[in-house]
């Protein structure tokens, strides 16, 4: 393995330093030392964009990139989603900011509630979408709205009617979801596994 | 330690604004700021506009119109070209002119390093002085100036930024604030600071520091240099910048899918960057395209505030 001592350097010397060393001598497999974390880092990012894979050490002082040429080319490394292929798709349509009829602060209590239960059915929920007096969850000063957020930053995808939005003129009011149309919602309807009205 | 302070200060140290502001009377303030560096780019003239135009930035960022100015130097007089500095303080001198200020002293002393920069006054009413703080959920986040200058500059000294770069990005550093801060004038701005050293996240975070609010900022939609992503990707990247992530790492949480590039430029230390802008939400469409009227063709929303998480940073 070629060994890159490029301690006591700046940035970006260590990955001029690197660079030059890949183009004059064409290594498979490289060591190379510096004395800080963000030189680390740069070489590390140089050889990836160069097709080798890397590992970061700490050896006292000193800050190695170990870079090995081959396997594949640089990509971006992403947690592997978990297998979908056994997963239910589940999409759940709110029509409403009222769960069921009567008393209508009943119903909004329990539709925030429902809201934040949601999360346990697991990774199976694929979409929420909010239609009709349903967006009205999804605005600002909605008592929903944290809980909708998290759900959305844990990957679902909430979509809320733009005609919707628009018809009650709450277009610039929306804190969370994708505004979407009927065209997304058909689509997503026959792509679903099962969907819940509410 | 402790700094004494009286009644008619407005912004003092303890708020750690971009200016200090003080009421003169009811209808006038002094903005004051200094700011100098060691060259960022080859040539004088251009570093001297450059200079200026940072130090002219901190008026705008507080509301205010640049009056007056006086040069801050440091210079090798026994080993460098005394012609040097005169570019440098022509250039500063060309740039107050096309703000509307007027260079009235200064002050030099020898030093082994060259440096250069400018204390500012400037006016504003003392009701119309925008801080960093007061961002309200529901407004949005207006950027003036595209990411990647201190990207670029590494590029630049590690010889592999190609010439029409380097002019790209010099003429981006050397512009000033004014035309922005003349546009934001008309619109119900509630928070304004410059885009500088601690990075797009840096400055973002003093704006939530304090509690009241969280942002939600759009990877996607941040203007940047396209050549800097590039740059990023094979590590050209200065190290501020993973001093500037180090230190606010804590604030800030960024979805997996945002791409490493994109994260690198969110921190990316700017010099002479563009002014960061929390407008109230109705009017944020407008103010982007009264910004790219007036010729700021890369202003872009950015992202918007959230009630909460409170001082938080939240990139997707």
């Amino acid at each position: 393995m070629k060994e890159i001592d490029a301690r006591g350097l700046a940035c970006p010397a260590p990955v001029l330093q690197t660079k030059a060393t890949l183009q004059e001598e064409k290594p498979g497999a490289v060591k190379v030392i510096v004395d800080n974390a963000a030189s680390q880092q740069n070489v590390q990012r140089f050889l990836e964009s160069q097709g080798f894979e890397t590992v970061l050490e700490k050896q006292g002082g000193d800050y190695l990139v170990i870079g090995r040429c081959g396997a594949a080319p640089a990509v971006e490394t992403r947690p592997t989603p978990a297998p979908e292929a056994d997963l239910k798709k589940i999409m759940v349509m709110c029509s409403t900011d009222r769960m069921g009829f009567g008393d209508d602060d009943l119903g909004l209590k329990l539709m925030v509630n429902f809201l934040r239960t949601l999360k346990e059915m697991g990774p199976e929920l694929w979409r929420l979408v909010f239609v009709n007096n349903g967006v009205k969850l999804t605005i600002d000063g909605s008592e929903a709205l944290a809980d909708l957020q998290a759900l959305e930053k844990g990957g679902l995808k909430i979509m809320v009617c733009g005609t919707c939005l628009n018809h009650f003129n709450l277009l610039e009011e929306k804190r969370v979801g994708e505004t979407t149309n009927m065209l997304d919602i058909v689509t997503a309807m026959q792509l679903a596994d099962k969907v819940v009205n509410i | 330690m402790v700094f004494p302070t009286d009644e008619n200060v407005i912004v003092g140290l303890d708020r750690a604004d971009d200016a200090g502001v003080y009421r003169i009377s009811d209808d006038l303030a002094l903005i004051q700021t200094v700011d100098f560096f060691t060259p960022i780019v080859d040539d004088p003239y251009w570093f001297g506009q450059i200079a200026a135009a940072n130090a002219l930035s901190d008026v705008y960022a507080m509301g205010g119109v640049p009056k007056t100015a006086m040069n801050l130097v440091a210079f090798p007089v026994k080993t460098m070209d005394i012609g040097i500095l005169r570019r440098i303080i022509q250039g500063g001198v060309d740039k107050l002119t096309e703000a509307g200020a007027v260079l009235v002293g200064g002050h030099s002393v020898e030093d082994k390093e060259l440096k250069y920069g400018l204390s500012v006054t400037g006016f504003v009413h003392p009701q119309r002085v925008l801080t960093k703080k007061n961002l309200r959920p529901g407004d949005r986040l207006i950027l003036t100036k595209p990411l990647g200058t201190g990207i670029v500059n590494t590029a630049i000294k590690a010889g592999m930024a190609p010439a029409g770069l380097v002019e790209k990005v010099t003429a981006l550093m050397a512009a000033l604030n004014r035309t922005a801060a003349e546009v934001m004038a008309a619109f119900d701005v509630h928070a304004c600071t410059d885009v500088t050293g601690f990075g797009l996240l840096g400055h973002l975070a003093e704006m939530v520091s304090g509690g009241g609010a969280g942002v939600r900022v759009f990877a996607r939609s941040l203007p940047v240099i396209p050549e800097a992503l590039e740059y990023a990707a094979m590590g050209l990247i200065p190290a501020g910048a993973y001093k500037n992530k180090e230190f606010r790492e804590a604030m800030v949480v960024i979805e997996p899918g945002v791409d490493r590039a994109r994260q690198d430029l969110l921190f990316d230390p700017q010099t002479s960057g563009g002014l960061l802008i929390g407008v109230n939400g109705t009017q944020a469409v407008d103010l982007v395209k009264a910004l790219k009227d007036a010729g700021i063709d890369e202003s872009a929303e950015i992202g918007e505030v959230l009630a909460g998480p409170e001082e938080k940073i939240w990139v997707l």
